[in-house]
């Protein structure tokens, strides 16, 4: 430790190479799988067709970033994808705020192997991938799965409820099953923020008189406040790319018009309908759009909280 | 200090292996070619050579084990691994990725629709076999075929030999005995109705509802259906749907909206309000009205659905491969239960002609970074020689290697009891010295036609595939067949009864491909696809008749405004072309048949065979 302090302090030029050298592996990866893949976006000025390589295929200029409003119905149908894709984030951000009183609550319980339980019964589902939780709302949901047939059984509905293939509360339904995901995961952070807050400060307010939720409200939620905005602008810098796992796999013929959001578009014209250019020139215009956003966001940020976040 | 210089290796060694691995393709390749003239040094079949087929009719993936297997490598000491974009799923993705890294595989099994033949050539993939194939036995009986199918790669040589070349008329069914589709349904169910008159497709409801009402229950206890359906098929339409007009002699072309009927007399365009197509939508919507569709339907996959039908859960089918094959079993047949096909008064179900010129749709070529390709050209060479028929052939329908499956018993192939329990793809035991495992995971994992299997096997002087021996057709006697031949007044097969009735749509066979589409009509193909895919699903399972035609509507107004005329126009002529190809095709097969004698006897054979085989089982229902 104190050998360290004093090659600080001497700022040694050798010392600083060293350092450097260490950082190189972390640039290399950072580059080979941030900005290396962006070469690709050259695809969208071209007519390209896979067997072919590129320099076989015509370049076409704007072509494809001018289908996309080619015309009215083509207009229409991005427009309602981005409204599945605000949608959608909107409920995720509006969210936000339960793994974060998730934390403050499972924190006040006293009884640790209880905690405990919950924690990590909470955080499982996280590592669970969508296409297995998909497979756990099949054998629920379907016709033939548990929840209908214990429903029919109890004489409640005659006819099966069809949760999966229907468009009804699509949003909700889709958010539901991304905070039981994600809900214990999200706490994490959380939890290590109210571990970081000063006992003495508890211990001062107990002393004063205060009670548990007097303690939550004065100490612990503002302590985890500078979390929760940094949280926040990053899901908003991150407002389109709500995934697509999940919507895929959850997508079908009846609720497509409601799920289907801007990542899953791209991938159902790029990948299902073998338009790679065109699904390209969609996720370009995605990238800029987000990197808009980031850059609202920390100029809010900056001008709010007196800092920005990158 | 030590500490230090051990993180800075550290991180050297990391950025290496990162580094290492971003170049890893490159890296393997290079030691493939070094492995490729390290055997071509040698030039020895003892090597075992492992071939990568791609093969995009493949249903399964890996390396090909079981009887099949074992005849390959103990003829050639070839090892099949095959790569099935159908198994890895995600549609064209894996042959985007492969075909990207230049090599898509040793042996390649490809459809040659909408330019891909040529863009293969030009990119490169495929291998000129000319020289390869100069004294093979292959080019020697169907150069005029390979010659036709080549005619669409752009370049000179012979890049790819087409499937399923036949001897007979394109105006001959290949389908054998059973049509692509037609209007099964559980016979002792129908039988016990009294065996109505079905006039015209919307009759068949009614009946349908007596059916479920005949058979409340499955074998294991579960309410039973008429209908379900399953959308994993799903390409251009809902196939559930296009199933019914196919019933009516329409088909479409491969890719496109138009529905074009087998004989060329008519074009329709799919989301016309008048169509067949939409009738069809109405009949299935008006079926689920009425509780006879299953509810699943949307959500199940085949596989899913096969096991209700094994289990006789679903009452009706279309395809003879689902209902009749998976429900028909010896012991069901027997006890006269079974799926047996009724007759649609106006129905003219569709079945795809011969191939006289051969399918240039599907083709097999050599891939360009081929190791070994003269052990290859053998092995695709045997793959048409009878031989290779009856034992490749065997997951459509051949019999397998003789002395295992069938021998020659005189002068007419018979099953062996091995055969009877085996065939078509049993789960039973194989012989250890055949390979062992079971006969089903051995099946030939190709999935591909080489010669028509209606053809006659010059080793037995009947069709390549058994169902069609008059051997196996005499045999046809349990109760339920008997009792639906007494309905069929004496027919033998699906097709034959077809045929008397006069009720069979034959789309000739032809070479014709679908040409290159421009990448502006591709796109918008796909979005008209996934709104009119979509749609169908919804229009069936509409709450009402109200919101059957909003959501008709509603797709017409989208399609029509993505731009659906443009790829209507160039699909409308894709059909004409078609039947033109076709109409071309019979003349040509008609013109050269009448100067020559010798081929045309040949090809009068088959139906004598079939003909012949009319005969014997009444001899044996009077016995």
């Amino acid at each position: 430790m104190k050998k360290q302090a004093v090659s600080k302090t001497k700022r040694n030029a050798a010392q600083s190479r060293r350092l450097f050298y260490c950082l190189i592996p972390f640039i290399i990866l950072c580059f080979l799988f941030s900005y290396f893949p962006l070469h690709g976006w050259i695809y969208s000025f071209y007519d390209y067709k896979p067997p072919l390589s590129l320099s076989q295929c015509d370049f076409v200029g704007l072509k494809w970033f001018k289908t996309l409003f080619a015309n009215k119905t083509q207009v229409a149908q991005m427009i309602q994808v981005m409204k599945n894709t605000f949608a959608m984030s909107l409920l995720g951000i509006a969210t936000s705020i339960l793994p974060a009183a998730f934390a403050i609550f499972l924190n006040e319980i006293k009884c640790k192997w209880f905690k405990n339980l919950v924690q990590t019964l909470t955080t499982l589902p996280n590592f669970i991938s969508w296409v297995l939780v998909y497979s756990v709302a099949f054998s629920l949901f379907t016709d033939s799965g548990m929840v209908n047939t214990v429903l029919q059984n109890m004489g409640i509905i005659t006819t099966p409820i069809k949760f999966l293939d229907s468009d009804a509360h699509t949003y909700l339904w889709m958010t539901l099953w991304s905070m039981w995901k994600g809900l214990g995961w999200g706490a994490i952070m959380y939890l290590a923020a109210i571990a970081g807050i000063d006992q003495e400060l508890y211990e001062a307010a107990k002393v004063d008189g205060a009670n548990r939720f007097q303690l939550i409200k004065n100490i612990t939620v503002p302590a985890l406040a500078p979390t929760f905005f940094v949280l926040l602008m990053m899901s908003v810098a991150n407002f389109l790319n709500n995934g697509m796992d999940q919507y895929y796999v959850f997508q079908n013929a009846f609720n497509k018009e409601h799920i289907q959001v801007l990542d899953l578009y791209v991938y159902n014209i790029g990948m299902t309908g073998s338009s790679l250019s065109l699904a390209t020139a969609i996720s370009m215009l995605k990238s800029i759009v987000s990197v808009t956003l980031l850059a609202i966001v920390n100029f809010v940020s900056k001008k709010t909280r007196g800092a920005s976040i990158i | 200090m030590k500490k230090k210089v051990v993180g800075i290796l550290l991180c050297a060694a990391l950025a290496a292996t990162t580094v290492l691995t971003g170049c890893g393709g490159s890296d393997s390749s290079s030691k493939d070619t070094a492995s490729a003239s390290d055997s071509s040094d040698s030039g020895s079949s003892d090597e075992l050579l492992t071939v990568d087929v791609y093969d995009d009719q493949a249903n399964y993936q890996g390396i090909q084990s079981g009887w099949f297997g074992k005849i390959v490598k103990d003829k050639f000491n070839i090892e099949l691994n095959i790569i099935a974009p159908n198994v890895a799923g995600g549609g064209d993705t894996l042959f985007q990725t492969r075909s990207a890294a230049g090599n898509l595989g040793d042996i390649i099994i490809s459809s040659t629709e909408n330019g891909r033949f040529k863009d293969m050539v030009k990119a490169g993939l495929l291998m000129d076999m000319t020289d390869l194939l100069k004294d093979k036995d292959v080019m020697k009986n169907y150069s005029d075929a390979i010659t036709k199918a080549n005619e669409n790669a752009g370049q000179d040589g012979v890049w790819g030999i087409p499937s399923e070349i036949s001897s007979q008329s394109p105006e001959v069914s290949a389908d054998g005995i059973e049509p692509m589709v037609a209007a099964y349904m559980r016979w002792d169910a129908y039988e016990a109705i009294g065996c109505p008159e079905i006039k015209t497709l919307e009759d068949w409801l009614p009946i349908m509802k007596q059916l479920q009402e005949q058979i409340p229950e499955s074998d294991s206890g579960k309410k039973t259906y008429a209908l379900s359906l399953f959308k994993d098929w799903d390409g251009s339409s809902m196939v559930a749907a296009k199933n019914f007009c196919s019933l009516y002699g329409y088909n479409d072309t491969g890719t496109g909206f138009v529905l074009a009927k087998a004989d060329g007399s008519d074009f329709q365009d799919i989301t016309d309000s008048d169509g067949i197509y939409v009738r069809a939508l109405k009949f299935l919507f008006e079926a689920n009205q009425e509780g006879l569709i299953d509810p699943e339907s949307t959500t199940q996959n085949y596989d899913i659905l096969s096991d209700k039908y094994r289990d006789g859960q679903i009452l009706t089918s279309l395809w003879s491969y689902q209902g009749p094959s998976y429900y028909n079993t010896t012991e069901h047949k027997e006890a006269g239960t079974g799926f047996m096909p009724a007759f649609i008064e106006d129905s003219a179900p569709y079945t795809a002609g011969c191939y006289s010129e051969g399918n240039a749709k599907v083709v097999i070529s050599i891939g360009s970074q081929a190791k070994e390709p003269e052990r290859i050209a053998e092995f695709i060479d045997w793959l048409y020689s009878p031989e290779g028929v009856e034992c490749a052939g065997q997951a459509n329908g051949a019999a397998g290697p003789e002395g295992l499956t069938w021998e020659m018993d005189g002068d007419k192939p018979v099953l062996t009891e091995f055969g009877e329990k085996a065939l078509p793809s049993n789960d039973v035991t194989v012989p250890d010295e055949w390979g062992g495992g079971s006969w089903k995971d051995g099946v030939s994992a190709l999935n591909f036609k080489t010669v028509a299997l209606v053809d006659t096997d010059p080793n037995t002087n009947e069709p390549y595939m058994e169902t069609m021996w008059s051997s196996v057709l005499e045999k046809n006697n349990t109760a339920l067949d008997t009792s639906w031949k007494e309905w069929a007044d004496g027919a033998q097969t699906t097709i034959e009864y077809l045929e008397n009735k006069n009720a069979l749509s034959v789309a000739a066979g032809t070479s014709y491909t679908q040409p290159e589409e421009s990448s502006d009509i591709t796109t918008l193909r796909n979005q008209c696809k996934t709104t009119i895919v979509d749609s169908s699903w919804q229009m069936v399972f509409a709450s009402d008749e109200d919101e059957f035609n909003a959501i008709l509507k509603n797709m017409q107004d989208t399609v029509k405004g993505l731009g659906y005329e443009d790829v209507l126009k160039v699909d409308m002529q894709n059909a004409k072309d078609q039947a033109a190809a076709r109409e071309q095709t019979v003349e040509d097969y008609n013109n050269s048949n009448s100067d020559d004698t010798t081929t045309d006897e040949e090809t009068t054979e088959t139906p004598e065979a079939t003909e012949a085989a009319t005969e014997t089982p009444e001899a044996d229902e009077a016995a």
